[in-house]
């Protein structure tokens, strides 16, 4: 009896380090150990999609600060004067394009910190747990940068065609400048927010085929 | 000896991920159940919202309905949208909860939930600026706060936009758990 257990507990930590016969099931560490010859194909498949994902991670960052960047230097001022009594518009005159502004920086922001897990991702691609918090951290971002836009479009329609029943004026009659850059910030960042859509797939579609 | 012993934790071990994963699915259900109700009342109650002043004043219009303002009718069309998915993805979160096992089809799940969230939370957002905009106005733009004339239509669209902000968190909720369910492994 004594030498049979010593002979187990000699045993269970080499199989648990061996190289190439060793399984992976008996512990599941965040960073794996090497990979069987049969997970190839998958090993490759993900590391392929967590490629992607960097990139398209680099699109959203580009996108959301040229976003952010185009609202906060859209300002005109007319050289003439006109019935108003102000002349020259700016994006904080209007508290939803200082909203804009921010929220897009604060995704910009957030994007640049999640690089690094998604690098992880790349070097490692059996990971689950960068994953799982890369899955989470982005439909938030994706719900903070859906809000922005949305709040931005529907002020930027509303200067662009005004309403007849509630006596609100077009302001982009005199205004073109800063209507076109303000419009233009705005799919800036509804581009961003399909990118995170496909990011959330890659996400899922990766956890999807750990074993 | 040290082959029993592993047989029985990996038998353990494979009897707790399924239970986890099923308790992850049925509460899925249930917030389903509960953002189907904040999004249909949200669209109900901005949907059925006018007023109509009973005098005369230094607007031509003395009537408000959620149809005067385009990003309203937006609203009132996403959430019955988002509303009627979820009332159709309720046969595959059943079906999550009776095969907990089942992967590609979470992956579907959670991408139309990412999807059908970021409609929600346009829609939502676009109302919530112009609600925001009827109730300040703004100098700069002479765009006058309507508010003070038209208040219980102000008070009801108000009140529509917070049944489709709970139904924009559940949805993130409702995404976590399929993230946490993915990564559970087998």
């Amino acid at each position: 009896m004594k030498t049979g257990e010593s002979t187990s507990i000699d045993i269970a930590p080499e199989t648990n380090n061996s190289g190439p016969i060793g399984k992976k099931k008996s512990t599941t560490p965040l960073l794996a150990a090497p990979v069987p010859v049969t997970d190839r194909g998958t090993h490759r498949m993900k590391r392929g999609l967590s490629i992607f994902d960097f990139v398209l991670r680099i699109g959203v960052l580009a996108s959301a600060l040229a976003a952010a960047a185009t609202m906060g230097t859209s300002d005109q001022t007319l050289p003439f004067f006109t019935q108003f009594f102000q002349f020259e518009a700016s994006y904080d005159d209007l508290p939803t394009f200082q909203f804009f502004v921010v929220a897009m920086a604060v995704v910009a922001g957030y994007v640049v910190l999640s690089i690094p897990f998604s690098i992880v991702c790349i070097i490692r691609p059996h990971a689950a747990g960068p994953r799982v918090l890369l899955l989470i951290l982005d439909s938030v971002a994706l719900t903070l940068n859906t809000a922005a836009a949305g709040a931005a479009a529907a002020v930027v329609s509303l200067a662009h065609s005004g309403n007849s029943s509630t006596n609100w004026l077009a302001v982009c009659n005199q205004f073109g400048d800063f209507c076109q850059q303000a419009s233009g910030a705005v799919v800036g960042s509804f581009a961003a927010v399909l990118l995170f859509l496909l990011l959330i797939l890659f996400s899922a579609l990766s956890l999807k085929n750990s074993h | 000896m040290k082959a029993v012993a592993s047989d029985s934790s990996e038998l353990k071990s494979s009897k707790l991920k399924p239970g986890v994963n099923r308790g992850l699915s049925i509460f899925d259900f249930i917030l389903r159940l509960a953002a189907i109700v904040g999004a249909l009342g949200s669209a109900i109650a901005m949907g059925t919202t006018t007023q109509t002043l009973p005098f005369a004043t230094q607007f031509i219009q003395f009537r408000a309905e959620y149809n005067d303002l385009p990003m309203f009718t937006f609203f009132v069309v996403a959430c019955a949208i988002v509303s009627g998915y979820l009332v159709l993805s309720l046969p595959l979160s059943i079906f999550h909860i009776l095969r907990s096992r089942a992967r590609a089809t979470r992956v579907v799940l959670v991408f139309l939930d990412a999807g059908m969230m970021a409609l929600l939370t346009s829609g939502a957002s676009a109302a919530a600026a112009i609600v925001y905009l009827a109730h300040k106005g703004n100098g700069k733009t002479n765009w006058l706060a309507i508010c003070q004339q038209f208040n219980s239509f102000c008070e009801r669209t108000s009140g529509s936009l917070i049944g489709s902000f709970v139904a924009i968190v559940l949805l993130m909720i409702m995404i976590f758990l399929s993230g946490a369910a993915l990564s559970r492994r087998h």
